[in-house]
């Protein structure tokens, strides 16, 4: 008789979201072109992709607001377009504030916890977990309308996940709100995540992303073409290679563009700063600074650091890295 | 009843929006009896018998009697005469809108050719043949002499003359009418009041209705466009998330509204009762219902009509397109006997005639359930179609 075997490694929970081979078109224009994604428990996963990637659309499938033309989406195993159930352990952040201005916080999540079908019985406990959860317990009986951004954007975050969702989806969850909110949030989220939550999160705050989130995935086109943990996938794309930043004082005129572009470097969204990644780092930013004031182009500053995903966000939508 | 928590949970979303927004909660329960008292005051006196025209009179006569009937229509309540010098005058004031009609005494009162010539501006019709009868009003109680004499002038021709003991006595009985004016007009008709002033007038009754339905269809046109709110700030995002949906929250808003509508009706109501008299405490048991079917119509209409919209903007514009012309067919703003008759025809195809015809019939006329089972019928199902179309709408928003 064989023993049975025992394998080290934890088990592995079920997944609570399986998306598999989404296909979906608007109108006859395809907009999800067979999109796979696992979500497990105690999991951040962040969607990047450009305006019209098809971020939007996904949502909408897995909070089962449309039904895939083709392939499906399953959250803990149902149909969420079908089993309303199924919606029971989602929760949704979205990117507005999405509550009751003239309420405060307390009157909103309670609102949403009944909304949520979370038991009569049990709804003080829940709300007060909710409040303590997104620190927001202080503020608890100020109108929203009064509150600041970071505390808004965590009432906000404190309605979603009053009934205990297995899944919080967060659409843009610090967009228009200051760093130490931005940091805040962050925690908030973290700390959703080590209760075992598993959260999506859309965000164009790539610096967040890659701080926050434990899986991040490029969405291209209706097509997931990147996916991976974010050091891993930075290291894979750019191995020893560091990005060498140049901040120019002035705009430059064509002939000046010319002599930046023979160095390598390529204009940034801001016409000052030119970017070129170099395996030479440091090294190759004293040789940078060199040749540039000798042409004119005197830098204001250089900066040397290590890609960020933010780069890699570029490769994937200027279409340089292969999916 | 997990439903039923869920809407309350909405109710109570609206009550305390409201209650917080002190601003919205005076307009929503001040306005209402204050813009009733406005229009009973403004539309009984135009209806009713205390109408003070202000009358341009011109005595051209120069006679004893011209001047008599002149300076009666000066001292009458009834009108506001003033004095004109000349019938150019006269006209001149009326078309300047100085004055509501004009009369110009062309000839002694008494003579048997049209003495009075009324001036009149078209775009006032009605000031014509009031000035007319308060003139013949004014004559009859104050120069009844006059009156007689004119009649026997008129009969003298016909008769072959009178003799001389004939004039002789109808002068004494002229002389006697001068000094003891009878006050009566020698007219053929004789009034009579169908109801008691004291328990308040049709008009007041009438406008009582017509302003609670224009408020209870303004205010619900208001709470309903939050539906419009809840989408653009993703709160309908998030409930359509999970396993609510927005049917609690149309259940809620429709439930809330017709709150409001009921409080906004005992306000005007109480201000009818206290301030004219009418009977609606001794009619409760039908005001009520009647109350219930008119509110349930306003909310079920504006929640309807507003989940058609896509944007707040639409429904707003669609919401003031509707409250006004519901209003001005309906029988709010002008009342409906006032009306053509393909007007008041059209009326029945709006909540509020049917609402202002219910109230008349339980306070001002005391029918029974059956003046008015018709109507809460008619304001329940279009109410609750309302809420059908809004609830079928919120579902299609899941797509």
């Amino acid at each position: 008789m064989t023993p049975p075997s025992v394998s080290s490694d934890p088990p592995v929970a079920a997944p609570v979201l399986t998306v598999s081979g989404a296909v979906h078109a608007y109108g006859g224009k395809p907009v999800l072109r067979g999109v796979d994604l696992v979500l497990h428990p105690g999991e951040i996963y962040a969607l990047l992709g450009p305006n019209g990637a098809g971020k939007t659309t996904l949502i909408r499938a897995i909070c089962g607001r449309i039904r895939p033309d083709e392939g499906v989406v399953l959250l803990k195993g149902l149909d969420p377009t079908r089993v309303a159930g199924a919606r029971s352990g989602l929760g949704l952040v979205p990117q507005e504030i999405a509550l009751y201005p003239n309420l405060t916080v307390v009157e909103n999540v309670q609102t949403f916890a009944a909304l949520a079908d979370v038991p009569r019985a049990g709804l003080p406990a829940a709300v007060r977990r909710a409040l303590e959860l997104t620190r927001t317990a202080d503020r608890a009986h100020v109108p929203i309308k009064h509150l600041s951004g970071g505390y808004k954007r965590r009432a906000n975050i404190a309605a979603a996940i009053v009934h205990e969702p297995g899944l919080l989806i967060l659409d843009e969850p610090t967009v228009g709100v200051d760093l130490d909110a931005r940091e805040a949030v962050d925690a908030v989220i973290r700390g959703l995540r080590d209760l075992g939550v598993a959260v999506l999160m859309t965000t164009h705050d790539l610096d967040q992303a890659g701080a926050l989130a434990d899986r991040v995935g490029f969405l291209r086109e209706g097509r997931l073409v990147l996916e991976g943990e974010p050091h891993a996938l930075i290291a894979e794309a750019f191995g020893e290679r560091m990005e060498v930043q140049v901040h120019l004082a002035h705009e430059v005129d064509a002939a000046g563009e010319g002599r930046l572009a023979a160095e390598g470097l390529e204009r940034t969204s801001r016409s000052t700063v030119w970017t070129r990644l170099d395996a030479d780092g440091y090294a190759a930013a004293a040789k940078l600074d060199k040749g540039l004031r000798e042409a004119g182009l005197t830098p204001h500053e250089i900066r040397v650091r290590e890609p960020s995903l933010a780069n890699l966000f570029s490769l994937v939508a200027d279409r340089k890295l292969a999916a | 009843m997990q439903p039923l928590w869920k809407i309350a949970a909405m109710v109570r979303v609206m009550a305390l929006d409201l209650w917080r927004d002190r601003g919205a909660l005076l307009m929503t329960f001040l306005l209402p009896p204050l813009v009733f008292l406005i229009f009973s005051s403004v539309f009984a006196g135009t209806t009713g018998d205390d109408i003070q025209l202000k009358l341009a009179v011109a005595d051209m006569a120069h006679t004893p009697d011209s001047g008599r009937l002149a300076a009666a229509l000066a001292a009458s309540p009834e009108v506001r005469a003033e004095r004109a010098p000349t019938a150019g005058e006269v006209r001149r004031r009326v078309k300047a809108g100085l004055a509501d009609a004009g009369l110009v005494i062309r000839a002694d009162p008494a003579s048997a050719e049209k003495p009075f010539l009324i001036v009149a501006d078209p775009a006032r019709a009605v000031a014509a043949p009031l000035a007319q009868a308060r003139v013949q009003q004014v004559l009859a109680n104050a120069l009844p002499d006059v009156t007689l004499r004119r009649t026997i002038t008129q009969l003298e021709p016909a008769l072959g003359g009178f003799t001389d003991e004939q004039i002789e006595n109808a002068d004494s009985a002229a002389a006697l009418m001068r000094q003891t004016p009878t006050h009566d007009d020698g007219g053929f008709f004789e009034r009579e009041a169908i109801k008691d002033a004291r328990t308040g007038g049709g008009v007041i009754a009438y406008y009582a209705g017509a302003v609670m339905m224009l408020f209870a269809l303004f205010s619900a046109m208001q709470g309903a466009l939050g539906l419009m709110d809840e989408q653009s700030t993703g709160v309908a995002d998030r409930l359509l998330a999970g396993t609510a949906g927005m049917g609690p929250v149309v259940s809620g808003k429709f439930l809330f509204l017709v709150g409001q509508g009921l409080v906004q009706a005992l306000l005007i109501f109480a201000t009818a009762q206290v301030v004219y008299g009418v009977a609606v405490v001794q009619h409760l048991a039908l005001w009520l219902p009647t109350t219930l079917a008119a509110s349930a119509c306003a909310a079920g209409v504006a929640l309807g009509l507003v989940s058609l919209c896509r944007t707040r903007e639409q429904a707003q514009m669609l919401s003031t397109f509707v409250i006004l012309v519901l209003a001005a067919i309906g029988g709010s703003m002008v009342p409906r006997f006032l009306m053509p008759p393909w007007l008041q025809a059209a009326g029945w195809l709006t909540p509020h005639a049917w609402t202002i015809e219910a109230y008349q019939a339980i306070l001002w006329r005391d029918a029974g359930i059956g003046g008015v089972y018709k109507a809460w019928c008619v304001l329940t199902v279009v109410g609750l179609f309302g809420l059908v179309v809004a609830h079928t709408l919120a579902r299609r928003l899941r797509r």
